[in-house]
């Protein structure tokens, strides 16, 4: 290929435009901002300039305690969420009838606004003075003790953000694979098969091998969308996740822009910046990971 | 003829362990989609279910004896849903519009075209599908108020255009076009404008059609940024309609009538989604010359 | 190495660039206002108002009526209204817009909130000289209505509206908190109401009403559900019962007096009434009138600007009619430790004005803010639910001393409970308080409801509450509403001390992934270089 250096570039301008307004001008901003020491929106006045932001935001039990809470959901989330929706792929195209009314119904959640159905799984789950909620009747039909999911122990908010969660992000990864999977060119298994070939050593041999690109591309998002949660938070928990204890590193910026002193811009910035750092890493990782395994 | 017995046996049992499986199998996918389709059983019911008895309800009950549509029309009549939907319905189409050319372009460069610094720049591009909305709504709040565009569509527009995780999807697909087509089409004395409008956007056209989609329910629910920048009623979008409702339905949360809000928001896409596709799930496959 | 010299310095004067327009944070603020010598009349002007409301419909209609006759009488200046129902996102949205000079004219806020918009320069617009002004002040010559006089504003009501000596905002509506008693559950449980209700009073009863029968159904209401007691607003009930014992919450300075020994002994004595189920909140439970209204509850303590949902009767209701319990409801004063002395807190939307500008623009936002103050406003508006109006013009006024005497006549304006919660107020006007207005007295105030929501909470999911808990909860609550931060951001940075566990953690796995990376992408390099070579 030859090089096409001004063309190139002609065709990024638009793309660039855009995003350079409006998202890395925002981001130099931010940058800008963190080091800005307390930059108080109400009296737009800050200390001077240095590390004291990202002291402070190091410092702070609750960016902590939201730092723990997005890795755990990350964990949690992220590899249930993608193996789940492998295998759901891989049975769906394993049968023919009611295939398409499946994947129909899988993609529903797409569709629809999070904060009105998060707003659903929180009365479902939620104990108040008059009745259990559905889901602990459930449990106690099957013999189980009920728990307050909503605002109890701290396993229990965790199961039901996770389990929300990962309701939420299963109709775009299991849409990927099926597709990914139908696309797969049968010539190699037919091979495969003539050999007398195992069905798992196919799908390990043959099928994840064909879909990797495909996987990577969906570890990778999923890693980084799962690190930005907030709004999944919020609706099943409310505004004040502080207090609820489950913020996360997003929701945490969030209440530091819009505190109760006056937003600080220059806080939040700061455990921002700290966010980026960490997907950045992650993102690093997983990239050099699938240039090993994954096959084009 | 005790290898024909023989052989019979192993078919026999052959058919019985795939039938089991797939027995097991039907179970487990009957089993999500009812986790996936309950929540929305749901919300239909509630939405049925009058204000006073949503509110007597004390043990949640899952069918209702007097089904009324009554939140339907309240829906639409304390806020104005039917113009939120018409605001939606521009601001949808416009974005996406604008969207597809701007990232056809540079998916384009960046799959087919080779130009110095061209790693540097998509490694940029992908650092950008980092940063947080949350992040960047705040200096945009600034920019969009300086030039004067707060209650404007094209404030609701611009920022909401690119999306990063596009040009990745679609630069992957873009990239799986073999490279023999394009070397023919040079051949041919193409230009490259000419071959991305001929050649790479029709085979892709599956993909495109997943992007619009996307595109289309990411701007339908859009939510943060909307809310943000209008004050004017005029410009709500639906889902701050939904917010209203949920805030000032009734005076107190109006529950009801939210979840009657929110499903004739969702139904335009679920339509959507439905005549698509099949277009949708060929359009994330593997595109190209094979088969 | 020319191709990276190149890209660099391509991007420098690129990066460069970005940090100029980024650097430009901070501002001056606005000049400040200088009252001018007349009204243009001639010109036009648009006047933003947000205002509150509770969820009350009557009201948004009386702001727009409110709006039309103003602009009526100045047909030169267009209100444009905006509505919220919760005090916290005016105050999050107008914080949001003075960075961009985006601010509201005239806006319904919380003295509180003012304390916070005042640490910008020439923000909020200083009231004193408009009060005083001859032509367009408090009944000005140039006044196109009738609006009250200074003297004609409750003091008590202004006061609470000053600042470092200098008035601010001017008051709009004053409400305070109320018990709403079922007043047949307490007959019946054998008890007669006090002149004054006490806390050993209240804790007594709502004990006594905890009895069930085999089943589980309770006793006084035959009903599966009862919480006698309970508190919409946890921060007024901490504020209150430490001003009560007289003990320390804050100071005008700023200082946070509130982790004591007196509010330790509080929180112990909630602790133990939260874990027999006699105690919850609304933040736990769901609103009070709810619980009232249905025979589940004896105490309901809310605000008197919700009087149109407590009772059996009540015009305004969340639940089924079927749910309703017939009871008579008795409204008193919130609980007292000392009978002698009552006091209760102070409430209501106050108004204030942001600066602008256009000076002209300024002055037709205080016009249209003294509007507010007229009888017609003030009336209207004290009637939809228990507040009284601020001036005693409106106060003294016939048609309003008519409503009051016509309390129980029906149930709708007349409601009776509505109305005797609008004459208690008006009797105890002399033992209203506030509490000192500072940056970050807000945040103390969420603080304060905290601590109860957090001990009712850890009660209800059987945590022990010892002292080690309430140290902890003193040291949680600190840094959830940033309580130390409040003094430092007057003086600077505070001392922050040595990184906690999981910050070393986190930094030192970043790094050490990073400096991992690093070396597997050399030896990558270096690899790929010795493989090309030996090729050759």
């Amino acid at each position: 290929m030859e090089k096409n250096n001004i063309k190139g570039w002609l065709y990024l301008i638009p793309a660039f435009l855009f995003l350079g307004v409006f998202m890395i001008y925002p981001l130099v901003d931010v940058f800008v901002y963190s080091f800005e020491e307390g930059y108080n929106s109400a009296s737009q006045t800050f200390f001077g300039v240095g590390t004291y932001n990202y002291s402070y935001v190091l410092h702070d039990p609750y960016f902590l305690q939201a730092v723990k809470n997005t890795f755990i959901l990350v964990i949690i989330t992220v590899p249930l969420s993608t193996g789940l929706a492998l295998l759901i792929s891989v049975g769906l195209s394993s049968i023919k009838p009611l295939r398409e009314l499946f994947q129909t119904i899988y993609f529903l959640p797409y569709v629809t606004n999070t904060l009105a159905v998060g707003l659903v799984f929180m009365i479902l789950f939620k104990k108040t003075a008059y009745s259990d909620g559905l889901v602990n009747l459930l449990i106690t039909a099957f013999g189980g003790k009920g728990v307050d999911f909503i605002g109890g122990p701290y396993w229990a908010k965790m199961f039901v953000l996770c389990f929300y969660t990962i309701w939420v992000v299963m109709p775009f990864k299991i849409l990927i694979l099926t597709s990914a999977l139908a696309s797969v060119n049968q010539v190699y298994y037919n091979a495969a098969r003539v050999d007398g070939t195992s069905r798992f050593r196919i799908f390990r041999r043959i099928t994840i091998p064909m879909i990797s690109p495909m996987i990577f591309y969906l570890v990778i998002t999923g890693f980084i969308g799962a690190f930005k949660a907030y709004s999944d938070a919020v609706a099943l928990f409310g505004t004040d996740l502080n207090a609820a204890e489950m913020n996360t590193i997003v929701g945490y910026v969030y209440d530091m822009l819009y505190g109760d002193s006056g937003g600080y811009p220059s806080y939040a910035s700061a455990a921002a910046i700290i966010l980026f750092a960490i997907v950045l890493t992650i993102t690093c990782i997983n990239l050099l990971v699938s240039k090993k395994h994954v096959h084009y | 003829m005790g290898n024909q017995s023989d052989y019979e046996k192993i078919e026999k049992t052959a058919k019985i362990r795939r039938t089991a499986g797939n027995i097991v199998l039907y179970f487990l996918l009957t089993i999500w989609a009812l986790i996936v389709l309950f929540p929305f059983y749901w919300m239909v019911l509630t939405s049925v279910k009058s204000y006073g008895s949503y509110n007597a309800e004390h043990i949640p009950t899952f069918f209702t004896l007097s089904p009324t549509l009554q939140n339907y029309v309240d829906a639409f009549t304390t806020v104005s849903l039917g113009r939120y939907l018409a605001n939606t319905l521009i601001f949808t189409v416009i974005t996406t519009a604008i969207m597809l050319v701007v990232i056809t372009l540079a998916a384009f460069a960046f799959a087919r075209l080779d130009f110095k610094g061209k790693d540097i720049a998509f490694t940029l591009f992908l650092s950008l599908m980092m940063i947080p909305n949350e992040l960047v709504v705040i200096t945009n709040f600034a920019t969009i108020t300086n030039l004067g565009l707060r209650n404007t569509f094209t404030g609701l527009i611009l920022p909401s255009v690119t999306s990063v995780f596009y040009i990745y999807l679609l630069r992957e697909n873009f990239a799986q076009i073999p490279d023999e087509l394009y070397y023919a089409a040079k051949v041919d004395g193409t230009s490259d404008l000419r071959y991305l409008r001929r050649v790479m956007i029709p085979i892709c056209k599956p993909t495109l059609i997943t992007i619009v989609i996307l595109k289309v329910i990411e701007c339908w629910n859009s939510y943060v940024w909307p809310r943000l920048i209008t004050d004017d009623p005029d410009y709500f979008l639906v889902s701050n309609g939904i917010q209203e409702i949920r805030e000032n339905g009734f005076g107190r949360e109006n529950i009801p009538a939210m979840m009657a809000a929110v499903v004739v928001i969702s139904l335009p896409l679920i339509i959507l989604f439905l005549i698509f596709r099949k277009k949708i799930m060929a359009g994330v496959a593997r595109g190209g010359t094979k088969g | 190495m020319s191709r990276m010299r190149k890209i660099l310095l391509l991007l420098l004067p690129a990066v460069c660039c970005l940090f100029t327009l980024t650097a430009c944070h901070g501002s001056r603020g606005l000049d400040a206002f200088v009252i001018p010598e007349e009204f243009d009349t001639s010109r036009d002007y648009e006047i933003t108002f947000w205002a509150k409301n509770d969820t009350n419909k009557t009201q948004t209609d009386i702001y727009k009526k409110a709006i039309a006759d103003f602009e009526t009488l100045y047909p030169n200046i267009t209100v444009n209204l905006r509505l919220y129902t919760d005090y916290g996102k005016i105050y999050n949205d107008v914080i949001t817009n003075i960075s961009t000079n985006t601010t509201p004219n005239v806006c319904i806020t919380y003295p509180d909130h003012i304390a916070t918009y005042l640490t910008g320069i020439n923000i909020v617009v200083p009231l004193d000289e408009l009060f005083v002004d001859e032509k367009y002040g408090l009944g000005g010559s140039e006044v196109r209505f009738d609006a009250p006089s200074g003297e004609e504003i409750i003091p008590q009501f202004l006061e609470e509206c000053s600042f470092n000596e200098h008035y601010y905002a001017i008051p709009f509506m004053r409400s305070t908190e109320v018990c709403y008693i079922n007043k047949t559950f307490v007959e019946e449980l054998g008890y007669t109401l006090p002149e004054t209700l006490t806390w050993d009073f209240v804790w007594e009863v709502s004990e006594a009403a905890m009895k069930q029968d085999t089943e589980g159904n309770f006793l006084i209401n035959g009903q599966k559900v009862m919480i006698p007691f309970i508190y919409k607003s946890t921060d007024n009930m901490m504020i209150q019962m430490l001003r009560q014992k007289q003990a320390g919450y804050s100071n005008t300075e700023g200082e946070i007096q509130i982790f004591n020994d007196t509010t330790e002994e509080l929180l112990y004595t909630v602790a133990e009434h939260a874990k027999t189920g006699a105690f919850s909140t609304f933040k736990i439970s769901s609103y009070p009138a709810n619980f009232l209204n249905a025979g589940q509850c004896i105490f309901a303590i809310d605000s008197t600007a919700g009087a149109t949902w407590m009772g059996t009767h009540a015009p305004l209701s969340d639940i089924s009619k079927d749910a309703l319990v017939e009871f008579e409801t008795a409204v008193m004063a919130v609980p007292q430790f000392d009978t002698k002395k009552p006091q209760m807190i102070s409430q209501g939307p106050s108004v204030c004005i942001f600066n602008k500008a256009d000076s002209q623009e300024v002055l037709a936002s205080w016009l249209f803010a003294q509007y507010l103050l007229t009888n017609d406003v003030q009336i209207a508006y004290a009637e939809t639910e228990g507040y009284i109006p601020v001036t005693s013009k409106a106060q003294l006024d016939t048609d309003y001393q008519d409503y009051l005497s016509r309390g129980g006549e029906d149930n709708t304006s007349h409601y009776e409970v509505k109305i005797k919660a609008s004459r208690l107020l008006l009797d105890n006007i002399g033992n209203t308080f506030v509490t000192p207005v500072f940056n970050g007295s807000a945040s103390l105030r969420d603080a304060a409801g905290q601590l109860i929501e957090n001990v009712t909470k850890s009660v209800r999911r059987k945590e022990t509450v010892d002292d080690a808990y309430m140290k902890k909860l003193f040291d949680d609550v600190t840094s959830l509403y940033r309580l130390d931060q409040s003094k430092a951001s007057g003086t600077g940075k505070a001392e922050l001390g040595k990184l906690p566990g999981t910050s070393v953690i986190l930094l030192s796995a970043l790094m050490v992934t990073w400096g991992l990376i690093i070396l597997y992408v050399g030896y990558e390099t270096v690899k790929k270089k010795k493989s090309s070579h030996n090729n050759h």
